[in-house]
């Protein structure tokens, strides 16, 4: 068939079917011609990406002609999958996360500086523990801080929380009876060791920036989550990551549980009395001390210059004092805005002012890039305590060198 | 009127040349490319050329040989499973069996689930205070529980059980395709010399199988050796203390978490090359056997 057409007409078809393979490259971006779309990635739980939708549809509706895309990320697949798409020139205009993605995403020149783009003393307005300065530039505009661990108690189960470690110990085995647990905490995760590891003077980086894992703090800390996981103790699951701990918690099924602001909607609606304390008194006479952190919006490096402004004046709204209440009371996060920070709805609240006050003893939280790398090292070695396949000291060793070897492979 | 030239049947091809340059060769020759260099999240915009640097690391830590060995077990069990599973389940619902239809559809449905679905929920199902299988374990066969998901060996063997469940299903359509296949003349010739049943499966049935066997298997190790997606998500990330890794989610992980891009790329390009020797070498033999055949 092909044979009997005539030469034009057959170039003609092949020039056509050409053209339909490459035409999808060669369409214009939207965001260059159509009305202003702001996209953002993001990491929020269902409760806070639920008051999300609501502050971005009040934007819309303020601003008619702006579209806002909110779609949603885990933490470690909003940084992968960001740092993908904008290394290869494309990706969201926004992504907003814990402070410390803005380590990697900002030495691998993803995101803006936002002490250079936002407007002249825009950082003024948040309190000062929001604010995290890397390079001697800040990188996130911050609408929270908080992301620190709190005892979360039912209040059924626990009239008045405990606040030492023998208190604790004892309330948690009493109310270990008929298919309820006195305790459930993530313990596969090392964010839910570091409040332990810092009330044990230990930290995850030296003074000299170095990781320090291989310390006696370590040791304790991991020997002291260990003992609360034990069979010998027995107040816990044998097995309790962060979804076990949250359904137990929920179902009633534990008294207490060890986790952040982030959850207590959840809790709150899923019919659980909730109280929060401080995390107990250790055993060596120290309060177990939170990291504690800001979650923020960063702004994409691919964003055009006649964009940027759209973007600005969404991030400048978000980071309000009003949306920051609005969120704060919703969801019980702390506002970073300090005119949020000192309202009424916030200092007159029981839970949040409990809240503001366990913030106050937390460790920031640091956001070098190599504070990835040490939260991936710490995983192994913990699992392996947790499970009886390895002592704490093997661990903190295994741990360090771990950190060691892979910051050394990072940087080479 | 003009005949077409010659160069008429190559422009139609062109579009689906430039279509596999763009998303097979292009990322092939881009990883071969970063494997010489130090991409890295310190020299990301920097890297430049380091020769064999990357490819001496890969074959001198002794992870790679543990991971080597891991992927050969993970490979080796999947395939034989999938195979004499498949074979198996083929031949009895090739026979006269009640409610055939209902039976092949229940069978295809572990192949027709998104792979992630799957692997979550077993992944669900392994827990061991709350997971469907040591409930199972305790109430039926009242055996002490699995620490499925905390223990490295049956943290290795779990996401296997996932898989083998995924993958029974693909080498049992390819075996029941191929057992049609076979004249029933072969059977009664088979019958005729007095063999008995598994005498007629060695003989007649499979050697009549290889041939649509063959090209399965070796897809299917390929597959297999690939498939980040299962271990990962059945062991959370390698989880516990990143002892269920195989080759591919190592890689996924040096890339991904530690930036380590071109120490990625020549630990790919690595794995790249093993698999094209096995291909080749399976081909090679294949093909000589038909010939002599």
């Amino acid at each position: 068939m092909f044979r009997s057409l005539p030469f034009r007409a057959s170039h003609l078809i092949a020039c056509l079917m050409l053209c339909l393979v490459l035409a999808p490259g060669c369409a214009p971006k939207k965001s260059a011609t159509g009305p202003a779309k702001i996209v953002i990635w993001s990491q929020m739980d269902p409760e806070e990406r639920a008051r999300f939708e609501k502050n971005i549809a009040a934007y819309q509706a303020a601003h008619p002609g702006v579209t806002i895309e909110n779609v949603p990320y885990d933490t470690e697949n909003l940084r992968q999958q960001f740092q993908t798409a904008a290394a290869g020139g494309g990706g969201p205009q926004l992504i907003f996360g814990p402070s410390d993605q803005v380590g990697p995403l900002s030495l691998l020149e993803l995101i803006r500086p936002l002490d250079e783009t936002m407007p002249k003393g825009f950082f003024d307005r948040f309190v000062p523990q929001a604010l995290d300065t890397l390079n001697g530039h800040l990188w996130a505009a911050p609408d929270q801080v908080g992301n620190h661990l709190l005892l979360c108690y039912n209040k059924k189960l626990v009239p008045v929380p405990p606040a030492n470690a023998t208190e604790f110990l004892e309330m948690a085995k009493k109310l270990t009876k008929d298919g309820v647990y006195g305790f459930a905490m993530n313990v596969n995760e090392p964010y839910w060791l570091a409040p332990f590891l810092a009330g044990y003077d230990g930290w995850v980086f030296a003074a000299d920036g170095k990781p320090s894992l291989d310390t006696p703090a370590m040791r304790d800390a991991l020997g002291y989550v260990a003992l609360l996981k034990s069979k010998a103790t027995g107040i816990m699951p044998a097995e309790c990551d962060y979804q076990i701990a949250e359904t137990l918690f929920l179902e009633g099924k534990a008294a207490m549980i060890v986790n952040g602001p982030w959850s207590w909607a959840a809790y709150r609606k899923g019919g659980v009395d909730l109280g929060i304390a401080p995390l107990w008194v250790l055993p060596n006479g120290k309060h177990a001390m939170p990291m504690i952190a800001s979650k923020g919006y960063s702004i994409s490096v691919n964003v055009p210059k006649e964009q940027l402004d759209a973007v600005i004046d969404f991030v400048t709204f978000c980071t309000s004092p009003e949306a920051e209440l609005r969120d704060a009371v919703a969801l019980g996060v702390l506002p970073s805005h300090k005119d949020a920070w000192n309202a009424p709805e916030i200092t007159s609240d029981p839970t949040l002012k409990i809240s503001q006050d366990a913030f106050t003893m937390g460790r920031r939280m640091p956001v070098v890039p190599e504070m990835r790398v040490v939260w991936d090292v710490m995983r192994p070695g913990l699992q392996k305590v947790m499970n009886g396949s390895m002592s704490p000291a093997d661990a903190a060793k295994e741990m360090q060198a771990a950190a060691e070897q892979q910051i050394a492979g990072m940087k080479r | 009127m003009l005949r077409a030239p010659r160069s008429f049947p190559y422009s139609l091809l062109l579009p689906a040349t430039i279509v596999m340059l763009a998303v097979v060769l292009f990322p092939l020759g881009y990883s071969f490319w970063l494997a010489f260099r130090n991409m890295s999240l310190y020299h990301f915009r920097t890297h430049e050329f380091v020769g064999l640097d990357n490819f001496q690391l890969v074959l001198t830590e002794p992870i790679f040989w543990t991971l080597l060995g891991k992927s050969l077990v993970w490979t080796g069990v999947n395939v034989f499973f999938h195979v004499a599973l498949g074979v198996l389940l083929a031949i009895l619902l090739s026979g006269p069996v009640r409610g055939k239809t209902i039976l092949r559809t229940m069978l295809v449905l572990p192949w027709a689930m998104p792979q992630y679905i799957s692997a979550l929920t077993w992944r669900g199902m392994f827990n061991f205070e709350y997971g469907a299988i040591n409930l199972i374990l305790k109430q039926w066969f009242h055996l002490p529980p699995v620490p499925w998901l905390s223990d490295p060996t049956w943290a290795f063997i779990a996401p296997i059980l996932t898989n083998i469940w995924l993958g029974f299903p693909f080498m049992m359509v390819v075996a029941l395709g191929g057992l049609t296949s076979i004249p029933v003349e072969l059977y009664e010739a088979a019958d005729l010399d007095g063999a008995n049943g598994w005498e007629k499966f060695t003989n007649v049935t499979l050697p009549s199988l290889m041939p649509v066997l063959v090209p399965s298997i070796l897809l299917g190790t390929i597959w297999t050796f690939n498939n980040t997606l299962v271990v990962w998500l059945v062991s959370n990330g390698g989880q516990p203390a990143d002892a269920t890794h195989i080759l591919v989610t190592y890689i996924y992980k040096v890339a991904f978490t530690y930036s380590r891009y071109s120490y990625a790329a020549a630990f790919s390009v690595v794995v790249f090359l093993m698999l094209l020797g096995f291909v080749v070498y399976v081909m090679r033999r294949t093909s000589s056997q038909e010939r002599t055949a």
